[in-house]
């Protein structure tokens, strides 16, 4: 008889950014369904679902309702960061554990969380490396108006400075604003030499199609852009360059990093449980005590080792373009091994 | 004045705390850990010969003899850890000059906050104090600079000539306008002063 264990997932279905939840939940279901169809497995995963419907507010109440209304107390979800600080706090008071996997602005290491996808050391730091002699030093920045713009942006305006470059303007949209014109033409104004690009949801949709309009030629660079959002974007999304730990190529197994990322979380979790009887009910800290660095989660961090791709958009895909080896999480940027080999890697292909 | 932090200048960054063994201090070596920075804590001295460049320390059992430097100069940044919000507490913790604080119970955030902030506060009280040191040196010139002209007039230059040799003469040595006046009077202190109508 297997054990049954309740995990938590708090996506949205709908609102401005339900292609990135949905591909993030999708790659969680994918995972509870791997676990349970193993014949190795001593336990059965049971999600337990709940949608905030991209509303910042129902976040922390929903998690509450997962811990207080099911035994879950590993709850994987949040796609945006305001959302993630919205459930924290809830997470903490019932000593439980967030299971994070989405691109993040870093300046985080709860004790309570788990950080599954990539933080700036291993997007946008790689990413100006490779961008700044490519293609110049005059930067464009613009961002949707929430943590995530204004942290990538006040820290590419850093690594641009000692870069010795300089920075055209920075931008910010409200979350769902589709007025993007004069943000454009502020762009074909300035003729920078690349656009950092922090927009989100239908924000980024509408600006890259007008912007592609004037300026076709122009890089658009972005660290949160991953394949379920091509379709919104049609056409207008050739060229588009992106950084993030994993693209859907020939022999892989996911649709898009998201996926990946959260499918990696739900089969870590499942490890744990396994591995460590009771485990599903003990704190984060605790858990990873017992486990004493087995598995891919550092233990000072809660952040894992991911390979960093540089990846443009080509006939409708991600093609890449520059693949560096995995790079431990450092989201501080204060680590001395910020660029060193990482010793456990988290296989995001299984 | 810029207050721009420099977050990457954070890299390999030391921290001493000086609280007994507690809690506390394992909660901050824990966030201390995953920003990156080693630590050292120890009670109620603090390791002699240990580099630092933060110091954490107790106000609730803290006291002055625990710091080898006077109130206010403390020549790193340094964070109060305060428990009881008691007035002569903070007081104290004021009077030995922290930089940032950090409210006890510790527990899962603060310490990154902290940090940056202590450390803005303190390159601001340093630029500060050598803003206003300069200040207070080129105050106590002035009395220099006026024997100096006054000198050089003695000497048959009108004062305008005065000044503009005292401003070259800082010019071709780079240094500044009080240093070239002490040099002046130090040369014509030894030189007969022409007395009488030019």
């Amino acid at each position: 008889m297997r054990r049954r264990v309740e995990i938590g997932i708090l996506h949205s279905s709908s609102g401005d950014y339900c292609a990135i939840a949905a591909a993030s939940r999708a790659g969680a279901l994918a995972g509870v369904s791997d676990v349970n169809a193993s014949a190795q497995s001593f336990i059965e995963m049971m999600p337990v679902l709940r949608d905030p419907r991209g509303q910042v507010d129902l976040y922390a109440p929903l998690c509450h309702d997962i811990l207080t209304t099911s035994r879950a107390r590993h709850v994987i979800g949040c796609a945006t960061s305001s959302s993630r600080k919205e459930v924290l706090p809830v997470i903490e008071r019932h000593g439980a554990t967030l299971w994070y996997a989405l691109p993040y602005e870093g300046f985080e290491a709860s004790d309570h969380a788990v950080y599954m996808h990539a933080c700036p050391n291993q997007h946008l730091l790689p990413l100006l490396d490779w961008a700044l002699p490519r293609f110049g030093t005059r930067v464009h920045l613009v961002g949707s108006n929430y943590i995530w713009g204004w942290e990538i942006n006040r820290l590419a305006r850093e690594v641009v400075a000692n870069a010795g470059g300089s920075i055209t303007a920075e931008r910010h949209l409200p979350m769902g604003e589709i007025a993007v014109a004069s943000m454009v033409e502020e762009i074909a104004d300035l003729r920078p030499d690349f656009v950092l690009n922090s927009l989100v949801g239908t924000t980024q949709y509408a600006f890259v199609a007008a912007l592609r309009a004037v300026r076709p030629d122009l890089p658009v660079l972005s660290c949160n852009l991953t394949e379920c959002e091509l379709p919104r974007m049609g056409g207008a999304a050739e060229g588009l360059i992106a950084a993030g730990p994993y693209f859907a190529e020939t022999g892989t197994g996911f649709a898009n990093s998201h996926a990946a990322a959260a499918h990696a979380s739900v089969i870590e979790m499942a490890r744990l449980f396994e591995r460590h009887e009771g485990g599903e009910d003990m704190p984060l800290a605790e858990l990873l005590a017992l486990d004493q660095g087995a598995g891919p989660i550092d233990f000072e961090t809660h952040h894992t080792a991911l390979p960093v791709l540089i990846a443009e958009v080509r006939d409708g895909a991600f093609q890449v373009l520059r693949r560096l080896p995995p790079v431990p999480g450092d989201p501080y940027l204060a680590r001395h091994d910020r660029r060193a080999p990482a010793r456990a890697q988290l296989r995001l292909v299984p | 004045m810029s207050r721009a932090l420099n977050i990457l200048g954070l890299a390999g960054a030391r921290a001493a705390i000086l609280h007994r063994p507690h809690p506390t201090v394992a909660a901050i070596e824990r966030q201390l850990a995953a920003i990156g920075l080693s630590a050292n804590a120890s009670w109620p001295e603090l390791v002699p010969g240990m580099a630092a460049d933060f110091l954490f320390f107790d106000v609730d059992m803290g006291f002055d003899a625990q710091f080898p430097w006077l109130p206010g100069q403390s020549p790193i940044p340094l964070i109060a850890l305060i428990g009881s919000e008691a007035p002569g507490r903070i007081e104290w913790s004021l009077a030995r000059g922290a930089h940032a604080q950090l409210l006890k119970p510790v527990g899962d955030h603060g310490v990154y906050s902290a940090l940056l902030i202590a450390q803005a506060t303190f390159a601001a009280q340093q630029s500060l104090s050598a803003e206003i040191g300069d200040l207070r040196d080129r105050l106590a010139g002035r009395e220099t600079v006026v024997r100096a002209v006054m000198a050089l007039v003695s000497q048959g230059l009108t004062d305008e000539e005065a000044f503009a040799r005292l401003r070259r003469l800082a010019t071709d040595r780079r240094e500044s306008f009080e240093a070239a006046a002490k040099r002046v009077l130090a040369r014509t202190d030894s030189l007969p002063v022409r007395k009488g109508p030019r």
